[in-house]
């Protein structure tokens, strides 16, 4: 329990001098407290020791290390922390700051998943004062379920280890989500990540085995105008924002300045090539639809809709209608008068939705299945294509 | 009133670029996908940038209103040839613009470009551009000529000057093509017209100016003198001499004869002067061996001057077909009712696409023609008709036959197709320009250094071909005639082409499996393939193509003739443009393409002679087939192969692709998981043994095709200097299974030690007694001489001890000598052909000990005489092993830790590296890497 680590409640919220311009919007939180929290309130440490161990991790990533932001985050993830079963996938939370509080706001059951080595003994220190309420894994969410063949150790692991160590089962799809997961998207090969966390998605392999994990993820601004763009917007429309956009219910919960964040020591700079802007972190809800797979679209063939949506928004300026017929010749103009979409629609401008109708039409039809499309899957499942 | 026109003209410049990006988003997706996204990548860059110039030039918006109408008027009409025109477009576009930008910096000085690396990148990229867009205009102008379209060629070229920013582009070089037209045609008041366009663009007449001047005189045979010597006389004040003419003029046909005809009528006693500029090597290594020659004599070929000459016929004819058909080796395989009817289909269906393909081209064609709505635009039209029709289309087909069952990507089959017919392009060009007689001519003089017949010489094959060269000087020159094709030329052709295909060739769907419906379905499709976060265009066959290609077998292969060996002598490296095949362009330097700077670094280099020496040397060796060893490898190869002995097995011994329905609810989520990897893995395993068969297929069947012949491999070499044979599939640098199947035409008695030569080569191939001395290996070889001959008579039945050695096939071939030559009646007498290899140990540190004089270093890479093959790994690591004794007697904990661990193989990659350069870092990450790999080793 440690109550040694019970002190007096305004230090919690002194404002560290280092932060003080920060501008939080939600600045209002402060001291609250869940009411339910039947255990003690755990104190979010020191800011200038917790920033000084964040920034000698040796990995390029960020931290949240302002106890007010955590608290923030927290309050997104609690209102259905109340319901035990929900459990909370931490990833990398490094010094440890927001574990505490969310823990604080009630959550009932944190895993939380370090990478780094450097952090773990701190973090195993604090799940021994408790009571249950915190596990810490050396493990790395975003390199669960290597593709090659070679020795993997931690923090490297298979998903079933984990869920299995953890004792977790597989639930339905429709079933309520099982396992909130929160953390930063890495900065390097973000895209690459969020495509075969989306793959996974769709054939429902890896975490997604074991029901509708929720993703709450901070993606850098310009990540995240790309996944949520709209068709029409040609430059920027692809397979991997129609995949996301398809699957989940997006929601931006939060937005905040890349200055509230603490980066580790080896900080590269941020490349300014894009017009997007990109001065902010956005705290993002990627939470699978529960309908996802009630009408035709199944685990099995959906590997088809992976590449149908990839080989048409290769360019978004082209006729779907000619992609179509190159996959079956003669049925382009059929399909789309069934979906109701104008003979000369050009594949950026297709819904995310439309798509999916598409396939289920293709999928039903028997020129489709005897296309080459269904050949080239499987040789396109995982290491190619994460484009 | 001019300026006003300009600005004018750069205003529609402007509406060019913008349109010609509008243009290239909406063309058709066939399109090599990477160089394009470059382009349009970098025109993105520019088009921002331009729109910032637009606005600084939007002082007549008026003017620009009915620019645009036309240009997307333009649009219209074009869809059909987007792909190609707009990228030239945008080639031409971007020049424009930058023309359009420099003239508006120099209006306002104050609206500068901001910063100075921006400008300074723009720079380097303008050079490289105007290098592309000079030779896209000269590669236009030439093929234009060359199709004999007088109007278009003359047309194009008054467009060009006319339009000011594309003047800036033209060179003397340029004009004189089309001096040249004239000339030919003797229209001397066209020749004037052309020089006054000269002096307008501000360019100097040269050489080449004032020879197509004369030349067009030399050919009118009422031209006065004093036309002449006025000619003359306006030269000698632009300071240049008549012997400058024919010194420094490529001639084509007989330029150099009527030239020569117009200076003989005003000066009778002219002959143009004929020196060799042979400058000597200025290499200190190599100076002795080019003074010092008294005493030395170029080897003579076992050839006759007449054999070789019938040979060059030979050689010649077939680069004249520019593809040769031979018979695969498969053939000898019986032939199944299957097999028949599925040739049978084949061969239909490749008559019905010949026709499609010749039509659909004729139409592309005549689409082109009508879309030219701009004279001064590039498009793809004269390069469609250099060859004829069906010339293309017999192109196309050999390319759809050469796919892999799992496609090409688009950029390599696009430039593989461009290069074909820039090759054949080069041929027929020679055709025209005369320098087949030619060539004939020089090299039937040229066998006279080679022949065995004729009198000894002391120069060099280089030397005597330059020599003769010189001494018929009269008629078309050899070199420099032809303009090689800018890389983006290649792929545009190359995409056009393939874009046909793929519109047009189809098949039946139900043509195998009756129960599917019957419509049309294309063989090739194009997709896209994702390699990490980029895609990749594709070009793929159907799976019907492929079965029905697959289980045809079809009998015959056919080859670009540059793949094939040569038959007669290669010709001498002479220039880095001249040299091996007779006809078929070759060049020195193998380079990736884009790599300008290595090539024109070659251009600059003062002295290639050593390296053009050393390359003839290599190309003049000549080969044959070992025909035994050949015949043993195609029957293992025609019946299931072998892994074992490296022979690729046919895909009927690959693993059945399991199929499983994903549907099926009883497996699951791991199972189908496991299976699909199964699939995966046995679909990868297919493609790569396919590749590995159709390399066998083709070594072997050119193997084969050459078994009564013999031959030679023409050499170049790659930018460090190692040289490689041209041929691709069979040469003699290739795997074990290659060489083996190659002997020296030449043969020579064994003498007294030949024999035991022999024996060592075969222990050093067996990769046995590596620490042995010569005299070790000799005894081994002969306490085991049973198993050898046992080996050699019957090598597939038999003990098949050959088949354990390191190098088997060469191992069997060298077996099989030893005992010809045991059983012949005098071993010293016997004539072999066979290759004995000696090797190296640590070539780099060979070199550094004898650049150093080190005796010590000398001795231990075996540069010294030894009586056993010493080990300088051994020696380091004793060395090593020294030092950490006394550093451990110290106290030092590393070097105690060490203890025991510091062996051969620790050291080995490091001692080795060490002189090509490996850093310290590098060098410690090795050595850790080795010591991890023990595993006693504490971690």
């Amino acid at each position: 329990m440690g109550p040694s680590s019970h002190q007096p409640r305004s230090e919690r919220t002194s404002p560290s001098s280092t932060l003080a311009h920060r501008n939080l919007s939600a600045a209002a939180v402060q001291g609250q407290f869940r009411p339910l929290c039947r255990y003690n309130y755990l104190d979010l440490g020191e800011v200038e020791e917790n920033l000084r161990r964040a920034q000698a991790s040796k990995i390029m990533r960020h931290f949240i290390v302002n106890p007010d932001l955590a608290n923030v985050v927290a309050q997104h993830l609690v209102p259905d922390l109340q319901d035990a079963k929900t459990i909370i996938f931490e990833c990398n939370p490094g010094p440890g700051v927001l574990t505490k509080a969310l823990l604080n706001a009630g959550a009932q059951r944190v895993v939380a998943l370090e990478r780094d080595r450097t952090f773990l003994p701190d973090l195993q220190e604090l799940e021994s004062r408790l009571d249950g309420q915190l596990e810490v894994v050396h493990c790395d969410y975003f390199r669960l379920d290597p593709i090659g063949n070679g020795n993997v150790k931690p923090p490297t692991m298979f998903t079933d280890k984990l869920f299995t160590d953890l004792g977790i089962s597989e639930s339905a799809w429709t079933d309520d989500v099982p396992v909130k997961v929160v953390g930063f998207l890495p900065e390097r090969n973000g895209r690459g990540t969020l495509l075969k966390m989306v793959y996974a998605l769709f054939e429902r392999l890896s975490v997604y085995r074991y029901g509708r994990i929720e993703l709450n993820l901070f993606i850098n601004e310009r990540e995240y105008t790309k996944l949520m763009s709209r068709p029409g917007e040609m430059i920027f429309y692809r397979a991997f924002g129609v995949l996301w956009q398809m699957a989940c219910d997006i929601q931006l919960l939060h937005k905040e300045p890349w200055e509230s964040f603490t980066v580790s020591s080896r900080q590269s700079a941020r490349n300014s090539k894009s017009k997007l802007p990109n001065d902010h972190l956005c705290l993002v809800r990627l939470r699978p639809r529960a309908d996802l797979f009630s009408s035709g679209l199944t685990p099995s063939n959906a590997s088809t809709l992976l590449m149908m949506v990839k080989q048409c928004l290769a360019k978004r300026k082209v006729k779907l209608i000619d992609r179509l017929n190159v996959w079956s010749p003669d049925s382009g103009s059929k399909l789309l008068s069934e979906l109701g979409l104008p003979e000369d629609i050009l594949t950026g401008n297709v819904y995310p939705d439309e798509y999916l109708r598409l396939f289920q039409l293709m999928d039903k039809s028997q020129e489709f299945t005897q296309s080459w499309l269904y050949e080239e899957i499987l040789e396109n499942t995982q290491r190619e294509g994460w484009g | 009133v001019l300026e006003a026109r300009i600005q004018q003209l750069q205003s529609d410049v402007v509406l060019d670029v913008q349109h010609a990006k509008v243009q290239f988003l909406k063309s058709p997706s066939f399109r090599p996908s990477r160089w394009m996204e470059k382009l349009s990548e970098e025109k993105k860059n520019k088009l921002k940038k331009q729109q910032i110039l637009q606005q600084k030039m939007q002082r007549n918006p008026k003017e620009k209103l009915p620019g645009k109408s036309k240009a997307s008027r333009t649009a219209a009409v074009t869809t059909a040839a987007t792909s190609s025109k707009a990228a030239e477009a945008l080639k031409t576009s971007k020049q424009k613009r930058r023309d359009s930008k420099s003239k508006v910096s120099d209006k306002d000085a104050t609206n500068k470009p901001e910063d100075g690396d921006l400008a300074e990148i723009e720079e380097l990229e303008k050079r490289l551009n105007e290098q592309d867009i000079q030779l896209s205009i000269r590669c236009y102008l030439e093929a234009c000529v060359f199709m004999g379209d007088v109007e278009r060629s003359q047309r194009f070229l008054l467009s060009q000057h006319r339009v000011m920013s594309r003047r800036k582009q033209l060179t003397t070089d340029i004009y004189n093509i089309m001096m040249r037209v004239w000339a030919k045609k003797g229209t001397l008041n066209q020749i004037g017209r052309i020089f006054i366009l000269l002096e307008e663009a501000g360019l100097k007449p040269n050489v080449s100016s004032y020879s197509a001047a004369l030349e067009c005189m030399g050919r009118n045979k009422n031209c006065p003198p004093k036309v002449i010597s006025r000619c003359l006389d306006q030269m000698k004040k632009d300071g240049l001499s008549v012997d400058d003419l024919f010194r420094e003029c490529v001639f084509r046909q007989d330029e150099r004869d009527m030239l020569l005809k117009a200076v003989q009528t005003v000066r009778p006693d002219y002959e143009p002067s004929l020196t060799l500029n042979a400058s000597q090597s200025s290499s200190p290594l190599v100076k002795d061996f080019y003074t010092n020659r008294d005493h030395h004599t170029y080897p003579k070929l076992d050839f006759t001057q007449e054999d070789l000459q019938r040979r060059f016929q030979h050689q010649l004819s077939v680069e004249q077909a520019c593809t040769v058909t031979i018979d695969s080796v498969e053939a000898m395989k019986p032939v199944t009712e299957n097999m028949v009817k599925m040739r049978e289909l084949l061969a239909e269906q490749r008559a019905q696409w010949q026709k499609v393909l010749l039509q659909a081209l004729r139409e592309n064609k005549m689409i082109l023609t009508k879309t030219n709505t701009r004279d001064y635009k590039l498009n793809l039209y004269p390069y469609l008709c250099l060859l004829e029709d069906k010339e293309y289309v017999d192109i196309m087909i050999q390319s759809v036959s050469n796919l892999p069952p799992s496609g090409e990507s688009l950029k390599i089959l696009a430039h593989d197709l461009g290069n074909r017919i820039y090759t054949k392009y080069c041929v027929r060009q020679k055709h025209q320009n005369c320098i087949v007689e030619k060539l004939q001519s020089i090299y039937g003089a040229y066998t006279e250094l080679l022949a065995k017949d004729t009198k000894v010489c002391n120069v060099l094959p280089r030397e005597q071909w330059c020599k003769l060269e010189m001494e018929q000087s009269s008629g078309p020159t050899l070199q420099g005639a032809e303009t090689s094709w800018p890389y983006v030329l290649m792929l545009e052709l190359g995409t056009f082409i393939v874009d046909i295909m793929v519109k047009n060739l189809k098949i039946n769907s139900d043509i195998l499996n009756p129960a599917y419906d019957k419509k049309l379905i294309p063989i090739l499709y194009h997709m896209y393939t994702f390699r990490s976060t980029r895609q990749v265009g594709f070009i793929k066959p159907h799976p019907i193509l492929t079965q029905m290609q697959q289980e045809a077998m079809e009998t015959t292969l056919t080859f670009d003739s540059s793949v094939m060996p040569m038959l007669c002598p290669p010709v001498p490296w002479t220039s880095e443009k001249f040299g091996a095949y007779l006809l078929t362009p070759a060049k020195l330097m193998r380079a990736t393409h884009g790599a300008t700077q290595h090539e024109e670094l070659l251009e600059k280099c003062p002295n290639l002679h050593p390296v053009f020496d050393s390359l003839n040397q290599l190309s003049n060796c000549a080969w044959r087939v070992n025909k035994p060893i050949l015949d043993i490898i195609i029957s293992i190869f025609n019946d299931r192969g072998s892994d074992k002995l490296d022979i690729p097995p046919p895909l009927s011994e690959a693993p059945k692709i399991p199929h499983f329905n994903p549907q099926d609810p009883d497996y699951t989520a791991s199972e189908k998981a496991h299976m699909k990897r199964e699939v995966i893995n046995a679909k990868k395993k297919c493609s790569e043994m396919h590749s590995l068969r159709m390399d066998a297929l083709y070594k072997l069947s050119i193997a084969h095709h050459m078994r009564d012949k013999l031959f030679w491999f023409p050499h170049n070499m790659d930018f460090r200097g190692r040289t490689y044979p041209c041929p691709p599939y069979f040469n003699h640098l290739g795997s074990d299974v290659t060489r083996a199947t190659l002997v020296f035409a030449e043969g020579k008695p064994l003498g007294p030690k030949g024999l035991d030569w022999l024996k060592i080569h075969l222990v050093n191939l067996t990769g046995l007694k590596k620490r042995s001395s010569l005299q070790g290996r000799l005894e081994y070889a002969d306490s085991i001489m049973e198993d050898i001959l046992d080996s050699a008579d019957d090598p597939l039945n038999g003990k098949k001890w050959w088949m354990e050695a390191d190098e088997p096939w060469q191992a069997l071939a060298c077996c099989m000598e030893i005992a010809n030559a045991v059983r012949s009646p005098d071993p010293t007498k016997f004539v072999s052909h066979f290759p004995v290899h000696q090797d190296g140990s640590c070539n780099g540190l060979q070199h550094y000990a004898a650049l150093g004089r080190d005796v010590i270093g000398a001795t231990s890479v075996n540069l010294m005489p030894c009586e056993v093959p010493q080990d300088v790994y051994s020696g380091v690591a004793q060395q090593v092993e020294e030092l950490r004794t006394r550093d451990a007697a110290k106290g030092l904990k590393i070097a105690q830790v060490l203890e025991g661990f510091i062996s051969r193989k620790v050291v080995k990659q490091t001692v080795m590296t060490v002189v090509y350069g490996v850093t310290r870092y590098g060098g410690r990450l090795q050595i850790e890497k080795r010591l991890k790999e023990i595993d006693e080793f504490p971690k």
